[in-house]
C-alpha cells in the first residue's frame, strides 16, 4: 500500500488485546447484561482515526479471536465486527464531522443493529434471551463512546500512532 | 466487496463449526491462548482475595477454624452412618444379583472464568485435556451436580451449567423414585421439571437426584430441591420449579467425576462375567444365570 509510513502500530494491537481482556473480565451479575461492546468500540475508534490501517480484515481476525475466547460459533463475532466496521467505514467521512453526541447516536444505531444480528445468530444455536435486554450493551457502548474516543485519540496523538 | 468475502467466510465457518466436527481440534488448540487471558482477567479478584486473606484478623481466623471444625464433626457423623449404609447397600445388591457401585474418581478443578454472555450459563475451569478431562464429563461442587463439560482445550475446559436454557438432566425424586427431566431456565437459581403429570407425587422440599438414565451423569448425586409446585387447571402439566443444590454462581472449586467409561452393554457383560466367576468360586451352590446381572446404574 502506498501511503504514510506506519508508526507505533503496536499501540493499536495492545488496545485490542485490552479490549479482549475487558470483554471477559468478571463483572457482578447485574452489570453483566450491560457489558459494553469493548471490541466494537475500540475498532470503531481506530477505523475512524486510521481507516487505512484498521479495516474489515482486522475486524474479522479480532472477531475470530473473540469467538475462541467466548466459545461462540467460530465466525459469529467475526461476522458482526466486520459488519460494524463496514458501517463505520462507509459512514466515516460524515461521522468525523459530527459533534460527539451525534456520533454517539449514529453508533447507537450501528451497535443496535449488530446486537440484533447477534440475537438472530444466537437464536440459531438455541440461546435466545427472553427479553429486550440484549439492546442494553449497545446503549451502554454508545454512552461510553465519547470517553473512549477521546482517550484513544489522545493516546494516538501522544504516541504519534500512524 | 471485501465485506461480501468476509461475510461468506464467516457464515461458512459458522456452518462448518455447527454441523461438522472438523474444526474441533483447531478450536481446542486455539483455546491454548485463552487460558492466560482468563487468568489475567481474573487476576484482580485473585489479588483481592489474597489481600483479604493476608489481612483477615486473628479472631476471624479463629471463628472460621471453629466453624470448619464443627462442620467436620457433622460430616464425620454422617460418614459413620454412610459406612454402615454402604455395607448394607452392597449386601442388598448382592442379594439382587447386581453389580456393586464403585466409588467414582474425582479431580478438583478451579473456576477461572465465567462466560461473558449473560444469557448463557457456562463457566471455564483450569483443567483440560492434559488432565484427562473429556467431553460430556459431569462436574460437581460440594453440594451437588453443576453441569457437564462441553468443550475441552489443552489446559482448560468449558462447562455448561444445569441452568443453561439448552441443558436438561434426567432426575428422580429421592423420596419415591419418580422420574422426570429438569431443564434449565437461564436463571442460575431455578430449574423447571418438564412434563410432570398434574397428579404426580411431588411436593415442595423434595430432593431431586440424578437418575443416571441419560448415561451422562452418574446416578444418585443431588441436583435440586423443589421450591414450588403449581397446579394450574389451564395447563396440561404441573409447573414444578426447583433450586439447584450446587452453588452454581458461587462455587470456586469444582469436582470433575470420572465414571465408568464402558458402554452399558459392556458393563453388563463384565458384571455378568464377574458374577459367573464368583459363582464358580462358590462351588457349593449351582451357577446362577448370568443374564440376571444388571448394570449398577439401571435402577
Amino acid at each position: 500500500m502506498v501511503g504514510p509510513r506506519s508508526r507505533n502500530l503496536w499501540v493499536i494491537w495492545l488496545s485490542f488485546a485490552l479490549a479482549l481482556l475487558l470483554s471477559v473480565v468478571p463483572l457482578p451479575a447485574f452489570m453483566e447484561t450491560g457489558r459494553p461492546l469493548w471490541l466494537a468500540l475500540f475498532l470503531s475508534v481506530w477505523t475512524l482515526e486510521l481507516p487505512h490501517r484498521v479495516g474489515m480484515t482486522t475486524a474479522w481476525v479480532l472477531g475470530l479471536a473473540a469467538d475462541v475466547l467466548y466459545g461462540s460459533l467460530l465466525g459469529q463475532n467475526a461476522l458482526i465486527l466486520t459488519f460494524i466496521t463496514f458501517l463505520v467505514l462507509s459512514l466515516h467521512q460524515r461521522l468525523r464531522m459530527f459533534p460527539m453526541w451525534q456520533q454517539s447516536l449514529v453508533l447507537l444505531v450501528v451497535f443496535g443493529l449488530a446486537q440484533l444480528v447477534q440475537l438472530w445468530l444466537n437464536a440459531l444455536t438455541g440461546n435466545r434471551p427472553p427479553t429486550l435486554l440484549f439492546i442494553l450493551p449497545a446503549l451502554v457502548s454508545a454512552l461510553l463512546w465519547p470517553w473512549v474516543y477521546a482517550a484513544l485519540r489522545m493516546i494516538r496523538q501522544r504516541l504519534g500512532v500512524n | 466487496m471485501r465485506l461480501l468475502v468476509l461475510s461468506v467466510l464467516s457464515v461458512a465457518l459458522m456452518l462448518v463449526d455447527a454441523r461438522l466436527d472438523t474444526l474441533k481440534p483447531v478450536r481446542s488448540q486455539l483455546g491454548l491462548v485463552l487460558t492466560p487471558v482468563y487468568w489475567l482477567a481474573d487476576l484482580p479478584v485473585r489479588l483481592w482475595q489474597g489481600v483479604t486473606e493476608q489481612f483477615s484478623s486473628h479472631s476471624e481466623l479463629l471463628a472460621e477454624n471453629e466453624k470448619l471444625k464443627a462442620e467436620a464433626l457433622l460430616l464425620q457423623r454422617r460418614l459413620q452412618k454412610l459406612a454402615t449404609l454402604t455395607e448394607q447397600n452392597v449386601r442388598l445388591r448382592e442379594l439382587l444379583n447386581s453389580a456393586a457401585l464403585v466409588d467414582d474418581q474425582v479431580l478438583v478443578g478451579e473456576l477461572i472464568g465465567v462466560d461473558p454472555n449473560p444469557f448463557t450459563q457456562r463457566i471455564l475451569i483450569d483443567k483440560g485435556e492434559k488432565d484427562g478431562v473429556f467431553l460430556g464429563q459431569p462436574v460437581l461442587d460440594a453440594r451437588g451436580l453443576m453441569g457437564q463439560v462441553v468443550e475441552v482445550m489443552p489446559y482448560s475446559s468449558r462447562v455448561l451449567l444445569l441452568t443453561d436454557t439448552t441443558h436438561s438432566i434426567p432426575i428422580q425424586v429421592n423420596r419415591n423414585g419418580l422420574r422426570a427431566i429438569a431443564g434449565g431456565t437461564g436463571n442460575p437459581e431455578r430449574l423447571e421439571l418438564r412434563h410432570v403429570a398434574d397428579t404426580a407425587d411431588i411436593k415442595e422440599g423434595d430432593l431431586l437426584v440424578s437418575s443416571g438414565l441419560g448415561q451422562r451423569f452418574p446416578s444418585g448425586y443431588p441436583v435440586a430441591t423443589v421450591t414450588e409446585v403449581i397446579h394450574d387447571s389451564g395447563q396440561p402439566f404441573a409447573i414444578v420449579r426447583a433450586m439447584p443444590t450446587a452453588a452454581l454462581n458461587r462455587s470456586r472449586y469444582v469436582l470433575l467425576v470420572f465414571t465408568d467409561e464402558r458402554s452399558p452393554e459392556q458393563r453388563a457383560s463384565d458384571a455378568a462375567e464377574a458374577q459367573e466367576a464368583a459363582d464358580q468360586a462358590d462351588a457349593a451352590t449351582p451357577a446362577a444365570p448370568a443374564a440376571a446381572s444388571t448394570p449398577g446404574e439401571a435402577h
